[in-house]
């Protein structure tokens, strides 16, 4: 069986997720490996959710957030762009592959950006293949 | 090469004034272990006290870690090296002291010994500074001519390995932690209560020392600590197992400093990177 990889979304209330609808009732197609959580800003992700999910068996993290400065709190994404820069420095030094976590900006309107960068990342993570670094073995 | 006797006798010479007048209500330094490669940390909180003080190469120990158990408004005289001086900036930055609360006594001092191994601490494993950034009070010459390497000069052979070959490399280290949280002890930017690791709603992480738990508690405290390490590198002295800790934080910082353009600890007018942000930064970072 070829390998399909679980990767985790994790978009932003105002802009990803509704471009994410968007991308679904303008019946574009794309993978069905992200699984997408919502949150009501970037900034509300803490970096121990990322490090959490590689743990919990994520091969990817794709973050969606507002383009800075379109941001429904103003500046809620320009904390999260450099948490989440921080975040990625640390992985990549601890020996994960840094490919496996995305930040794409990505608006209300974009549903077509979306469904390429869900293609995109999918590509990404297969040729990456599973993420045994992170994972807990039980 | 430093006076360390002068410095002692200054330091409580100084202390003793200090809490003669009122101007302070507790003196924070060191006295005497049991042997004199071990010196403690201690609190001299009236006249008699200051006879314990000592001061020689193996008082290493960041005395800013003690600020934050004082009630806020206490008035603190602290001894402060060159790292130490940097960690009162940080924690003046975060608010949680007050400047003006603070008698900075500064030793700027050269040749500190690290009690485990006899080697003097250089900028391998701590920032490499010798003079203090914040004193009021400087107790000995400010230590002038010696050039002080880049503190990240020790990186390159860690940045330079293969991926999988450092995650072997930092899994192997790691393996060895015990989680006794001796890192987080010595900090003295590590004041959370409680402590994420500590938590069990919502929890964060494998608690039992084995490798899930290991990564989760590491990783995440790197995190905690970027942009606001200051590289001090008691987390790895104080660690049992020798992990060696300062080179995570030494990268952490390094990429933090290129990112923000901004040093932990180095004026009492920066905020925290993390909590700061500019419009103007680049989703290059990103990449």
């Amino acid at each position: 069986m070829s390998f399909e990889p679980k990767i985790l979304g994790i978009a932003c209330n105002w802009c990803t997720y509704t471009g994410a609808d968007l991308a679904g009732t303008t019946r574009l197609e794309y993978p069905p490996n992200v699984r997408v959580v919502r949150v009501m800003c970037s900034s509300r992700i803490n970096p121990s959710f990322i490090f959490r999910a590689f743990q919990l068996g994520a091969d990817g993290v794709l973050v969606g957030g507002c383009h800075p400065g379109d941001c429904h709190y103003n500046t809620g994404n320009l904390y999260a762009r450099r948490r989440l820069a921080t975040a990625k420095k640390i992985l990549e030094f601890a020996g994960l592959e840094s490919g496996r976590l995305r930040v794409e900006w990505i608006s209300a309107s974009e549903g077509n950006k979306f469904a390429e960068v869900v293609e995109e990342f999918t590509t990404q993570i297969k040729n990456l293949g599973p993420q045994t670094k992170l994972k807990i073995q039980v | 090469m430093t006076d360390f006797k002068k410095i002692e006798e200054k330091l409580k010479k100084e202390a003793k004034r200090l809490l003669e007048s009122g101007a302070v209500t507790v003196a924070l330094a060191y006295e005497k272990g049991y042997d004199e490669k071990h010196p403690m940390p201690y609190a001299a909180k009236n006249i008699a006290d200051v006879e314990n003080i000592v001061f020689n190469e193996y008082c290493n120990y960041n005395m800013a870690r003690y600020l934050v158990r004082y009630p806020q408004g206490t008035k603190i005289a602290i001894a402060v090296k060159a790292a130490d001086s940097r960690a009162v900036i940080q924690l003046i930055q975060e608010e949680k002291v007050k400047r003006e609360n603070l008698i900075l006594l500064g030793i700027p001092v050269q040749g500190m010994k690290n009690p485990k191994t006899g080697e003097v601490i250089d900028n391998k494993t701590t920032c490499g500074m010798y003079n203090p950034v914040l004193f009021d009070i400087l107790l000995a010459e400010e230590v002038h001519g010696e050039k002080s390497a880049s503190p990240y000069d020790v990186l390159a052979q860690y940045e330079a390995m293969d991926k999988d070959a450092r995650w072997e490399f930092w899994k192997k280290e790691l393996d060895k932690c015990i989680h006794c949280y001796a890192c987080r002890k010595a900090c003295p930017m590590c004041y959370c209560d409680p402590c994420f690791i500590d938590q069990s709603k919502p929890k964060w992480s494998e608690k039992a020392p084995q490798s899930p738990g290991n990564m989760m508690y590491h990783l995440t405290r790197f995190h905690h600590l970027a942009g606001r390490c200051i590289d001090c590198g008691e987390c790895s002295r104080a660690c049992p197992v020798d992990i060696p800790l300062y080179l995570f934080h030494k990268k952490v910082a390094k990429e933090c400093e290129e990112m923000f353009n901004q040093k932990a600890g180095m004026s009492i007018e920066d905020k925290p990177v993390l909590i700061d942000f500019r419009v103007e930064d680049s989703d290059k970072i990103l990449e």
